[in-house]
């Protein structure tokens, strides 16, 4: 082979096709299950990208004595409305994906030969300016300068707006297009508490008179991103100290190995308890740094495991001969290649977390502000009425078996004893 | 096999160590300060409230939270340390209340280490006439010559012991005492003022500490050491709550929380075994893909869900009268202790229906799995074709050859369910009421209850370390081919 025939385009098809990700890739998306799995997880996603088009008291169009106004788009970073930061990403996540698929429909026909090599770069790049985008976001104050992205706004009641000018003689009345349903996750309504599942309120109403549907709706969020990011912590954490642990073995090893140990020893719920009472207000994201840095042993085994077999392959000899520093031999060399099992476990590890974090909020040990499926099912406990029980149960039991089963299957797709 | 468990046994050392130093870690770094949420900045308003304010003082000591977390230098106190805290808080012109607050818990952490410098205020603060400063430093002064009790909970305490505190709380009741009303008489202040001066230079020197006192204190007058100095002692306080010692609590509480994680753990065994067995003897059947994707579905039900769910039909559901099968929570009815032991049995087994399914269920999809593949492993071996090639009946080939080996794999599970079953027990517990270690900690926790939190904390620990010991010894047991070097 001459060196002419090594540039990037050519011979990288064929590389794709036997990369060890499209492997998988091809062992996973051959099974049915799996793949369901896959998809039951995108819709959860879309659902909590997408809620405010199913359920906001703002509507999407309001026309009212010749005025034409977009309340909802405005809304969507109100801080009085959107609070928590969890929501203000996903608005921003919903308000960017039109934009990012057409980019991404137009990148593809334009690199229709070669479009494989683009796509990971641009997933990146996309990646990272809705990440930009929301840290802006959160800025209040470029120094002298209110950041005019982060906003509070009085918040317009249109419904009873409405209601106002259709009863008011000398107005046309108001036209207005709202979200599917009306209702925003924290509007309280005294008169009406723990109604049944009605045509105003699909899925009733809380003990403070709360839509439930809106609750569930923005609780696949709360749900979603606390078993994202809890899980990114302590992957983190565990892939840290399980390298270092593993490559170096000696002193570093045997503490790790202690640590790792007394960690197992802890009924980690009893930790994860402890720690979160003696949060005062708590947040969602303290929750998800609780739950990441007290489950982060699995993880770090598995990698030490890996790191200990790898260290003595040829590859990570050979880098260290060639003088690699130490620090690209663990992160470039032998990561990549030792990384496989823990998509398994932390593909498990978000079903476990999402767990985690309702049952903390069932016990009234979660975030009060956010919508968690765990808090409407601790409102059905103490009502005992059956459809405060059975929709965030139900909603809980899905998630989190759609992720076991995408789980499974990734285990099936890595385990090279099943692969023919 | 004596030196593998010596082995083990004293592997377990440094794993204790590390956990109790992880229990004090989460327990003292913790933000917030237990009991300090009803303080203000405002001296005259706490001065009401002298009686919380004595009560709050007890329960530092108890809990040695007067003492610093690792390094004690208070020793080395100057009286500048002890002016700029006391005139921040007297300063008309800080109106911050969380620098006046934060200046007053400093002044409370000096707490005894600070009186000379506090009688030395108060001396000059008086002869230059700074009136609110020296009002400030005798209510410090008061409250930091205040002396703790040496045992105060000991339940048979020697008649040393009782006359040293005798002594103690007479000499209390006399500092106590040493006060006057902010803007009283000026005799009335020169006489406490001088009285104070006269206490101090009786008992100066307390305070003069020698190099050998300064290592002491550095090293062990430290809520660290004394945390550790208690558990040599087995001592782990007492309870805010019901101000019983938390040890005798724990153990009251044990026999629940153990009838259900033992009872569960057994339960589930007892289940998966056969369960897997006869998963992997018709493997790939459909009775087989059906279990599986049963025990799949039951694995991912959440716990609590479940229970709430089972309580709400079958107990005290509002609308289904008719179904009231089970009975609302607690481990037994109560009149319980009329019954005869059969019937005692029969009361709380009737209790345990539900909590007990609760904790199981999660459990099987794991094990009966673990038995299936290990099963199925074994049947592929070479021993197994040999005991079927001789004509064994098939019953015999898997019950009596395949099924001892096929169990090794889920022997090993049992350590790393210990602690998912306690951890998983506290939700079961607060659910149905069962006055256990699981509710206690929830209780504890929302109490603040230091050393209750402590104590279930350790003692599950320590629970769960000897699950795995037992674990790994039975393994080494039934496999012989593990040798222990």
């Amino acid at each position: 082979m001459s060196a002419a025939t090594l540039t990037p385009g050519q011979g990288d098809d064929a590389a794709m096709k036997t990369s060890y990700w499209a492997i998988v890739w091809e062992q996973l998306s051959g099974n049915r299950v799996a793949m369901f799995g896959l998809g039951a997880v995108g819709l959860f996603v879309f659902v909590a990208v997408y809620a405010p088009l199913f359920s906001l008291d703002q509507p999407l169009v309001w026309s009212a004595e010749g005025e034409l106004r977009f309340p909802w788009f405005g809304a969507l970073f109100n801080r009085l409305l959107f609070e928590n930061a969890v929501d203000i990403f996903f608005n921003l996540a919903m308000l960017l994906s039109p934009v990012c698929l057409g980019l991404y429909l137009w990148l593809q026909r334009r690199h229709a030969a070669d479009f494989g090599l683009v796509r990971g770069t641009w997933l990146r790049r996309f990646a990272a300016v809705q990440l930009l985008l929301f840290v802006v976001l959160q800025v209040e104050s470029f120094g002298p300068l209110s950041n005019p992205l982060h906003y509070t706004e009085r918040v317009v009641d249109w419904k009873e707006e409405m209601a106002r000018l259709d009863a008011s003689p000398d107005s046309e009345g108001a036209f207005a297009i709202f979200p599917m349903r009306s209702f925003h996750y924290s509007d309280t309504d005294p008169v009406r508490t723990v109604q049944p599942p009605s045509g105003k309120h699909w899925f009733g109403t809380d003990t403070e008179g709360r839509d439930v549907f809106a609750r569930m709706l923005y609780g696949t969020r709360v749900s979603l991103t606390i078993g994202i990011v809890a899980v990114s912590i302590y992957v983190v954490i565990g892939i840290f100290l399980g390298a270092i642990a593993g490559y170096f073995g000696g002193l570093v090893d045997s503490l790790v190995s202690r640590a790792i140990e007394v960690m197992i020893c802890f009924p980690s719920f009893f930790l994860i308890l402890t720690l979160a009472a003696f949060v005062e207000e708590r947040s969602i994201f303290h929750v998800m740094v609780i739950i990441g840095i007290t489950s982060w042993t699995g993880v770090a085994r598995l990698i030490r495991a890996e790191f200990l077999r790898h260290k003595a392959l040829e590859y990570a000899q050979a880098a260290l001969a060639l003088g690699v520093s130490r620090r690209r031999i663990i992160f470039r060399h032998i990561l990549p290649n030792a990384i496989a099992p823990v998509l398994v476990t932390a593909t498990f590890g978000v079903a476990s977390a999402i767990l985690t974090e309702s049952g903390l909020a069932f016990l009234g040990l979660g975030d009060i502000s956010s919508p968690s499926w765990g808090m409407t099912l601790s409102a059905g406990r103490i009502e005992g009425k059956l459809w405060l029980i059975l929709l965030p149960g139900l909603a809980i039991f899905l998630l989190v078996s759609v992720l076991n089963l995408v789980g499974e299957g990734l285990r099936d797709a890595l385990d090279p004893k099943l692969r023919s | 096999m004596k030196a593998y468990v010596i082995k083990r046994l004293l592997m377990m050392i440094p794993t204790f160590l590390g956990i109790t130093l992880l229990v004090f870690v989460v327990l003292n770094f913790a933000p917030g300060r237990p009991g300090s949420a009803n303080q203000s900045g405002d001296i005259a308003t706490d001065l009401r409230g002298e009686q919380t304010e004595a009560s709050y003082l007890i329960f530092r000591e108890q809990f040695n939270l007067d003492k610093p977390v690792l390094f004690n230098t208070l020793f080395a106190l100057k009286i500048e340390d002890v002016r700029a805290p006391l005139e921040t808080l007297v300063d008309p012109a800080v109106r911050d209340a969380a620098t006046k607050i934060s200046a007053r818990q400093q002044l409370d952490d000096f707490g005894g280490y600070a009186v000379p410098h506090l009688a030395a205020v108060v001396a000059q603060a008086h002869s230059a006439g700074q009136a609110s400063l020296r009002d400030a430093a005798v209510y410090f002064l008061r409250k930091g010559a205040h002396q703790p009790l040496v045992r105060p909970f000991d339940p048979d305490p020697s008649p040393e012991l009782r006359a040293t505190n005798r002594a103690l709380d007479a000499e209390n009741a006399y500092v106590r005492q040493l006060r006057y009303v902010p803007g009283a008489p000026a005799d009335e202040i020169d006489n406490v003022v001088r009285l104070w001066a006269q206490w101090f230079g009786e008992r100066a020197e307390r305070w003069q500490y020698s190099s050998r006192d300064k290592m002491r204190i550095f090293f062990l007058e430290t809520r660290f050491a004394n945390y550790f100095e208690n558990l040599v002692r087995l001592d782990f306080g007492i309870s805010l709550v019901t101000k019983e010692p938390v040890l005798d609590t724990l153990i009251s509480k044990l026999p629940y929380s153990l009838t259900l994680s033992i009872g569960s753990l057994f339960l589930a065994y007892l289940i998966s075994i056969p369960l897997g067995i006869a998963s992997a003897v018709s493997k790939d059947s459909p009775a087989d893909r059906v279990t599986t994707v049963v025990l799949f579905m039951l694995y991912s039900l959440p716990g609590f869900f479940v229970a709430t769910l089972l309580l709400t039909l079958f107990s005290f559901g509002s609308d289904y009268e008719s179904l009231r099968w089970f009975p609302t929570g607690g481990f037994r009815s109560r009149d319980a202790m009329q019954l005869t032991s059969a019937g005692q049995v029969r009361d709380i087994a009737y209790h345990l229906v539900l909590p007990m399914f609760c904790m199981t269920y999660g459990s099987l999809a794991s094990l009966s799995r673990y038995m299936r593949t290990g099963l199925l492993d074994v049947i592929r071996s070479d021993y197994v074709r040999t005991a079927r090639a001789k004509g064994l009946p098939e019953f015999q080939v898997i019950g009596r050859h395949a099924v001892r080996n096929g169990l090794l794999p889920i022997l090993t599970l049992l350590a790393g369910l210990l602690p998912a079953v306690l951890g998983g027990s506290v939700i079961i517990e607060y659910i149905f009421g069962i006055p256990g270690m699981g509710l206690w900690i929830v209780d504890s926790i929302f109490a603040r209850d230091y050393n209750a939190i402590m104590v279930v904390q350790l003692f599950s620990t320590l629970l769960v370390l000897v699950g795995i010991l037992l674990t790994d010894l039975s393994y080494a047991l039934v496999d012989p081919r593990i040798r222990f070097e």
